[in-house]
């Protein structure tokens, strides 16, 4: 699979493929709501599990979900490794001692280094969150064409101007790997004698400015062109895609369950500082429960 | 020369004569007070089997030599004297022996012994007789007696003491009244805890919860100067809550007691995070409860008078440097004169992050203050016309190529070897590389409005691509264009007159500070969002190594890249 096919969104389902840019940037925007707001483990599991049963429904190909999987399982090994090094709680059992606290210099700055058993299942329950993000965001990018999200945010008022150069910056951004491809050929075929796996990194200052001399030029012949035919003009990106009533009101219902949610937590949250009311109870119960 | 053999033989009898004697020991004031009040009330009486001080304070003026006072005690039959350090005390414990060293000039020494009643004891008026002996300047000697009036407990108080659990308290020796080796006289009746400075309860805030104060920045510096906690009287010196002890004192005691309150985890080993009163200030040096951050816990003298139930609120003092948020016992000892109270509650330690919130609410601040500079960017749109608006989209590809998307797939690579670590590597695409291309962008388009460009369609693209339009990603969007734009304004750099290498050297570097601050946010932005921990000394060095350093090298970088593509682009 290619880097290019990875970012596709023309094998999904039509019924996801087909959903207005908006919908799918407000869903994703109110999951990320209640992805912050929700604490209770096994409600993150669950809105996780949920993320991943949208994949199934969708339609995401065997590869897509190899990558999805490599990328939260990386996510989650990432969140639970840091967290093991840097849980803050007890009850916690080192079982491994990076560095002593009486090793010089790192040890006073560190105050000894040791990977924490809890710290790898609270890092496991926290990183619930950034994978399931992960996991939606992957759902809207393969299943949207990227003129259906910018769509959506013209719709929203964007200004014509910065659509505009968004949409260059999307058409451009295959040119320019194809551009920096050639630079490194070139840089390669200068520097025959170094060799190693970190021939890439050695060449990075040298490749930025060749690049960004190209993105110069191209904007000159570019800007040339667009003027002539009056792109870069307030008329542009007036098409907009009609956002069907069903998707209008699964939106709203969907942000009002998630502000209910934001004000059940909210709430509770103060009345453990002493902003409590009674009449409120039940959100309190419901928080406590559930978030 | 006969003379004055005369006048010594004079000198000699005269001081040698009984009453001269007597005037060294007149010099000397012995004072007793029995039963003795702590909050000074006027108490004639002892009651039942209650244990009361007995309250001696020898002042000794005028004396050019240090003497040594020794004085003993008698308890009246059906008393006995508690042990107490720096008394002797005989096997039937009715007298008891102190040696007191005076000094020269003026001495004073005083304490307190505690007397109590035994069991079967009669009523009526009883004595203490006290006996002085001088040895200085001089032998002298002096007695004094102290008279009370003693009556016996009721019926109930009795059975109260009787019914009391087994005590860790020792059995006294003879007596002529009966003593009750099961009788202990106090007891901690209830603790509550958190409690406010007037020993209210407030239902609504948790229960058994303690907050420690954020202190990430001192943290720090102490771990890098291997100072401890002195000098931080700011903090050391506010308890982190008061907690309310409820004393049961059915024998009506009047006594010292020493409070201690420990952490215990939870397979009951002790962990450090109490501490005492720390100091006041630098001049008056060590608080009145001893010295700061030892580890033994919050210690408190308490004073009971002799009520049956007596509350007490004590501070608790807690060393955020040492203090590990969890759930923990609270451990109370409560002892006096060998015995002994133990009793334990759990509790939370819960840090505030104070730091966190700061950041989300800086974070707002920087929102509202990018949708003010939002407005520029049409105006800078018209400025710097289509081939700019052109260039800056091409910018943002290449950022967004060469930066976001080689640190969001790769990142998670590197995140997994490295773990938290990754960002230093990461850190040379994040930063010297997103730096290079602000700093090239910025040396072709000197206007207000660039930068916010060029983020805002980096967002947009990560978002289209990772479908990252997440409130975390729009309020780090708007942390980088807030601090950056400003940044860039108050230093001059929109200046339209030509720069000179030191002004961009100073522009490169306080940005190179300003990606620590943006950094520093970030992070503490991701730990209160997604409930993270990261150690100060970590943040502290990525905002060294991954803001300062790296984002000032790509800085520089970007800046003689930009003049080369000047001349490109006036070609």
């Amino acid at each position: 699979m290619s880097a290019r096919q990875l970012w596709e969104g023309t094998d999904a389902k039509p019924w996801i493929r087909n959903l207005n840019g908006r919908t799918k940037l407000v869903f994703l925007f109110l999951y990320a709501v209640l992805m912050i707001t929700i604490d209770n483990p096994r409600t993150l599991y669950i809105l996780f599990l949920f993320t991943l049963l949208l994949h199934g429904l969708a339609g995401t190909s065997f590869s897509k979900w190899r990558v999805l999987i490599i990328l939260i399982l990386l996510g989650l090994w990432g969140s639970m490794l840091s967290q093991a090094l840097f849980f803050a709680r007890t009850p916690r059992t080192p079982l491994l001692v990076l560095i002593a606290p009486g090793t010089p210099f790192f040890g006073p700055l560190t105050g000894g280094l040791y990977i924490y058993r809890e710290g790898i299942i609270y890092g496991a329950v926290q990183g619930l969150r950034a994978v399931s993000m992960l996991s939606l965001g992957m759902l809207v990018c393969w299943t949207s064409d990227p003129r259906q999200l910018l769509n959506g945010m013209l719709a929203w008022h964007l200004s014509p101007q910065v659509a505009f150069m968004l949409v260059t910056a999307i058409r451009f951004l295959p040119v320019l790997a194809a551009e920096t491809e050639e630079i490194m050929i070139a840089l390669r075929l200068r520097d025959q004698k170094a060799k190693g796996p970190f021939l890439a990194i050695r060449h990075l200052p040298y490749v930025a400015k060749p690049l960004l001399a190209r993105c110069l030029r191209r904007s000159q012949t570019l800007a040339l062109s667009v003027v002539s035919r009056g792109f870069f003009s307030d008329k542009a990106a007036r098409r907009r895609q009609q956002w069907e009533g069903r998707e209008r009101w699964f939106c709203l219902a969907f942000l009002l369950v998630t502000l209910a949610v934001l004000f059940s937590k909210v709430s509770f949250l103060l009345s453990e500082q002493g902003l409590y009311a009674g009449s409120l109870r039940g959100f309190y119960d419901f928080s406590s429960l559930y978030l | 020369m006969r003379l004055r053999y005369i006048l010594l033989a004079v000198l000699l009898f005269v001081w040698s004569w009984p009453g001269c004697a007597h005037s060294a020991l007149a010099a000397c004031r012995l004072d007793a007070v029995f039963p003795y009040s702590m909050d000074h009330r006027k108490i004639e009486q002892v009651q039942g089997l209650s244990t009361v001080p007995l309250y001696l304070d020898l002042v000794c003026t005028d004396d050019p030599e240090a003497q040594t006072a020794v004085l003993s005690v008698t308890a009246p039959d059906g008393f006995e004297l508690l042990p107490k350090e720096g008394w002797q005390i005989a096997p039937d414990r009715r007298r008891g022996r102190g040696v007191w060293h005076m000094d020269a000039g003026y001495g004073r020494s005083f304490d307190l012994l505690y007397v109590r009643a035994l069991e079967g004891t009669t009523a009526g008026d009883k004595e203490i007789r006290i006996h002085l002996s001088l040895t200085g300047s001089g032998p002298a000697e002096s007695d004094r007696t102290v008279s009370f009036r003693y009556v016996p407990a009721d019926r109930e108080d009795v059975k109260t003491a009787g019914t009391s659990p087994p005590p860790e308290g020792k059995a006294a020796g003879r007596g002529t009244g009966k003593r009750n080796a099961g009788r202990f006289n106090w007891y901690i009746q209830s603790v509550t805890l958190p409690v406010d400075n007037q020993g209210k309860r407030d239902d609504r805030s948790p229960e058994g919860v303690l907050y420690v104060r954020d202190t990430l920045l001192e943290n720090f510096r102490n771990r890098m100067t291997g100072e401890k906690n002195n000098g931080y009287s700011v903090i050391f010196t506010h308890p982190a809550a008061h907690f309310l002890l409820d004393m049961r004192n059915p024998q009506q005691d009047i006594r010292l007691l020493r409070v201690r309150a420990q952490l215990y985890d939870q397979d009951g080993h002790p962990v450090p995070g109490m501490m005492t009163a720390g100091r006041s200030d630098h001049e008056s040096g060590e608080g009145w409860a001893g010295e700061t951050g030892n580890g033994e816990g919050t210690t408190a003298l308490i004073s009971l008078d002799g009520r049956k139930m007596q509350a007490f609120i004590l501070p608790l003092y807690v060393d955020p440097l040492q203090a590990v948020e969890g759930d923990y016992r609270l451990r109370l000892t409560v002892e006096g004169n060998g015995q002994q109270k133990v009793t334990e509650i759990p509790v939370t330690l819960d840090k505030k992050h104070s730091l966190g919130l700061l950041a989300v609410g800086f974070s707002f601040i920087c929102l509202l203050l990018t949708l003010f500079y939002l407005r520029d960017t049409v105006h800078c749109i018209r400025t710097i016309g289509a081939r700019g608006a052109i260039t800056v989209a091409l910018f943002a590809a290449v950022s967004f190529g060469g930066v976001t998307v080689p640190t969001t797939l790769l990142g998670d690579v590197v995140h997994a070897l490295l773990g938290p670590f990754s960002t230093f590597l990461t850190g040379l695409l994040s930063g010297v590389m997103q730096y290079l291309l602000i700093l090239a962008l910025l040396m072709l388009y000197r206007k207000p409005g660039v930068t916010a460009l060029l983020f805002l369609l980096k967002f947009f693209l990560n978002g289209i691509f990772f479908g990252r339009f997440t409130p975390l990603g729009i309020l780090s969007m708007a942390v980088y264009i807030a601090v950056l734009e400003t940044l860039l304004r108050c230093s001059g750099f929109y200046r339209p007159e030509k720069t000179s290498r030191g002004h961009v050297l100073a522009v490169v570097i306080l940005l190179g500070l300003g990606d620590a601050l943006i950094g520093f946010v970030n992070l503490e932005q991701m730990m209160f969002f997604y409930r993270l921990y990261y150690a100060d000394w970590y943040i502290i060095l990525y905002m060294l190594v991954n803001g300062v350093l790296y984002s000032s090298i790509g800085g520089w970088l970007g800046y003689r890249t930009g003049e080369k593509l000047q001349q490109i682009a006036g070609e």
